[in-house]
């Protein structure tokens, strides 16, 4: 019986464990296991397998029930998931039921979770912008949060080296705020978001439109290839997992590159509990998992563990993990773990109308959805009433239309033959939140899961330097708007909670000083170096750009750090 | 994939949509299953009749082969607020009330003239304010499920699943709207 116990225990060892197999998992598993390291990668949720788990990837508009849309029992029973714009019948079936895994909101959240192999990255919207000093300075220059502890030189080259093998389309527009990267052909802008990027130029030099930078494989190269990935074919049904592996997702690209290396152990519906922690080895030991469907407990060890299990449930983890060391979670010496939260303020919009440029409109579909507004205030001093600023989407769309007033026969031919309408355009603001202590994560102390683990209390709300900037975006939109000749302009405030821009961040961030941050600048615990911690709970701060480039920057780069520690001898 | 085709047995396909049939078929209950609308069998034939008004058969398809009635009713029932379910069944009820009184006859026993001139005076607006909300909720919907059915789709207006292209500056001529 002593040696099976042996046998088993050596089974459940690892040389890492990866939590999580989405955006930053994915890269986590991908890494390990291309330097030898026999790595097993938990998934809370199920297995999806690229292309042949993608169930609504084919099918046409009218083979859903009701054409895509929610119906009111979903609505109702689901409010909170309902409310994101991806969650539609075409792609349900890859979100987190509300019913299904409740949490607490000690102030409104709606928190919006994918849990399946891959994670998010099957969902996202694919956009991918570097970082540049500007935003790493951030904090130091503006005095919130803490200084971030590497700047943009020490992600650089990671940030190439996860470009070019996840394929990311752009232009090298040669902005300081939005550095260039390693880009396969971008997709242009149209006529109407050309107009409007000269108009800016003209009018005020230092506001830019450019190709929003994408994770499209415009013009896949041979390591694409290798992938087994084709080129984008415009469908723009992302959502649905992609045929082709046009876009980035772990299902097409990170995981199965880490299969093929035989390293990987890829164990889904398995939730972790906790990481656990030798007081005597002074390190994490493994984790302690509990079947999704089954419940039965399983620990797994490994000298190295890699918490990649989303923004929010990194937290929870963490904070779930707990020793007569760290009696108030794992590396928590300063009780800051959970805490400085933030997010991406989504509640702007600006619509308008444009009478000209009738001779264009545009064919077929842009993957990149269109232009990119990078951050323009307060980019190299303060300038406003508020701290820090936005970024802005922002695109053109030329319509067929129909003239739908008369019926019978009239009706039905006019149906059939439509014409192009005018050019409507569109601008929705990503604005930087500032992390505060009050913005904070916590375990209930009552209330668990069908798993035993304590409920998540998000309490996270907006503040007057959100409120601010959503004023001034209104009002520099509008000017900018008006500039352009758009005319019918709109601006609306969504009042929406936050949680829909789906870029959580922090609770876990990085920082020079194990006093005031948790994670050191390779993404290690300060107090217990052998946890890695490269998702959206890293964030020191959230800046403009969307996140996750920077977390698979950030986990390649954590991952060669990793390895050569353990190398050393060091881990 | 024998199951499937077993299942496939049992479901009314309308426009390319696949809907469940009422439990046993009942005589004087609508053909589809409905959760919350209570529409009788004629109520159903009304609407079969109002959706071919709406977008009749020509050289191509009309509402009433494509199932467009059913379409409304399963998307009606499904999709739509209690208030405004209602107001669809409500509506209805009138405008059939309506029709009789100015007809002298059920819309089932107009003609197809009379039929149109009944669409032509509430499409006009010229209806009790319940009407004209039943009837928003009906052409709405006739629309959207036409423009979706798989006739249309794949025949008429070609939907393209895989584009393959993305061309920036696409140059259109300026063709005059049908008047």
């Amino acid at each position: 019986m002593a040696n099976l116990n042996v046998d088993s225990v050596k089974q459940r060892t690892f040389d890492a464990i990866v939590i999580g197999s989405g955006m930053s998992g994915g890269w986590a598993a991908k890494e390990l296991t291309e330097k030898g390291l026999k790595t097993l990668v938990l998934e809370r949720g199920r297995d999806v397998k690229h292309i042949k788990d993608y169930p609504t990837t084919n099918k046409m508009p009218y083979e859903f029930e009701h054409l895509g849309e929610l119906t009111r029992e979903i609505r109702e029973k689901e409010p909170i998931v309902s409310r994101c714009y991806a969650f539609r019948e075409d792609a349900m079936h890859f979100f987190v039921k509300d019913s299904e895994q409740p949490y607490l909101q000690e102030k409104p959240f709606d928190w919006i979770r994918g849990q399946q192999v891959g994670g998010k990255s099957l969902l996202w919207a694919r956009q991918t912008q570097r970082w540049s000093d500007l935003d790493f300075e951030g904090p130091a220059r503006d005095g919130f949060a803490v200084d971030w502890p590497i700047r943009y030189k020490d992600l650089a080259p990671w940030y190439s080296y996860v470009e070019k093998f996840a394929g990311i389309a752009g232009n090298r527009d040669g902005l300081v705020e939005l550095p260039d990267g390693e880009f396969l052909p971008p997709f242009p802008l149209n006529s109407v978001e050309d107009h409007f990027k000269k108009q800016l130029k003209t009018h005020y030099g230092n506001r830019h439109v450019i190709s929003a930078r994408c994770a499209h494989l415009s013009q896949p190269n041979e390591i694409h290839f290798q992938q087994g990935r084709a080129q984008c074919q415009n469908r723009v049904l992302c959502q649905r997992g992609c045929p082709f592996g046009g876009y980035f997702s772990s299902n097409a690209t990170t995981i199965p590159w880490a299969e093929k290396t035989g390293n990987m152990t890829l164990l889904p519906h398995s939730v972790v509990q906790e990481v656990m922690y030798d007081e005597k080895a002074g390190k994490a030991t493994g984790v302690r998992v509990i079947h999704g469907k089954t419940k039965e407990v399983t620990e797994y060890y490994a000298p190295i563990i890699f918490v990649n299990a989303s923004a929010f449930s990194t937290n929870q983890i963490l904070l779930n993990s707990i020793s007569n060391r760290f009696p108030n979670g794992l590396g928590n010496d300063n009780g800051l773990l959970g805490k400085y939260v933030a997010f991406h303020n989504y509640r702007a919009r600006i619509t308008a109308d444009y009478e000209g440029l009738k001779e264009f409109a545009t064919d077929g579909r842009n993957p990149a959805g269109g232009g990119y507004i990078p951050r323009f205030r307060n980019l190299h001093q303060q300038e406003t009433d508020f701290l820090r600023g936005y970024a802005a989407g922002f695109r053109a769309n030329r319509n067929q239309e129909e003239v739908r007033s008369g019926f019978g026969v009239d009706l039905k031919k006019h149906l059939l033959n439509p014409s192009w309408g005018i050019w409507q355009v569109g601008s929705h603001m990503m604005g930087e939140t500032i992390p505060k202590a009050e913005s904070q994560l916590s375990l209930s102390k009552n209330q668990k899961d069908e798993w035993g683990i304590p409920l998540l209390n998000i309490s996270l709300g907006y503040d007057d330097n959100d409120e601010k900037m959503i004023q001034d975006y209104h009002a520099q939109m509008e000017e900018m708007f008006t500039k352009a000749g758009f005319t019918n302009i709109q601006k609306t405030d969504s009042k929406q909670a936050p949680g829909l821009d789906i870029h959580e961040m922090g609770g876990v961030r990085m920082g020079h000083d194990p006093k005031t941050s948790l994670l050191n600048k390779y993404n290690q615990l300060h107090a217990c170096p052998n946890v890695f911690v490269t998702d959206g709970a890293c964030m020191t701060s959230t800046s403009t750009q969307n996140p996750s480039l920077t977390y698979m920057a950030l986990t390649a780069r954590a991952v060669d750090h990793a390895v050569n520690e353990m190398k050393k001898q060091n881990l | 994939m024998n199951r499937r085709s077993a299942v496939k047995g049992l479901l009314f396909v309308t426009g390319g949509l696949v809907l469940l049939p009422s439990c046993m078929m009942e005589s004087g209950k609508a053909s589809i299953a409905l959760k919350h609308l209570r529409i009788s069998a004629d109520d159903e034939k009304v609407l079969a009749e109002m959706v071919e008004t709406l977008i009749p058969t020509t050289d191509t398809a009309g509402g009433k082969t494509l199932g467009l009635h059913k379409f409304t009713l399963k998307m009606v029932d499904d999709i739509y607020s209690e208030e405004d379910q209602e107001t669809f069944t409500e509506g209805l009820d009138d405008f059939q009330k309506l029709t009789k009184k100015q007809m002298g006859a059920s819309f089932l026993e107009c003609s197809p003239q009379q039929r149109q001139q009944m669409i032509a005076q509430v499409n006009a607006g010229k209806a009790p304010q319940e009407v004209l909300g039943f009837y928003a909720i009906l052409k709405d919907q006739t629309i959207k499920g036409y423009l979706n059915s798989k006739l249309v789709m794949t025949k008429l207006r070609k939907y393209e699943l895989v584009p393959g292209r993305y061309i920036a500056y696409h140059p259109v001529k300026t063709t005059p709207k049908l008047s």
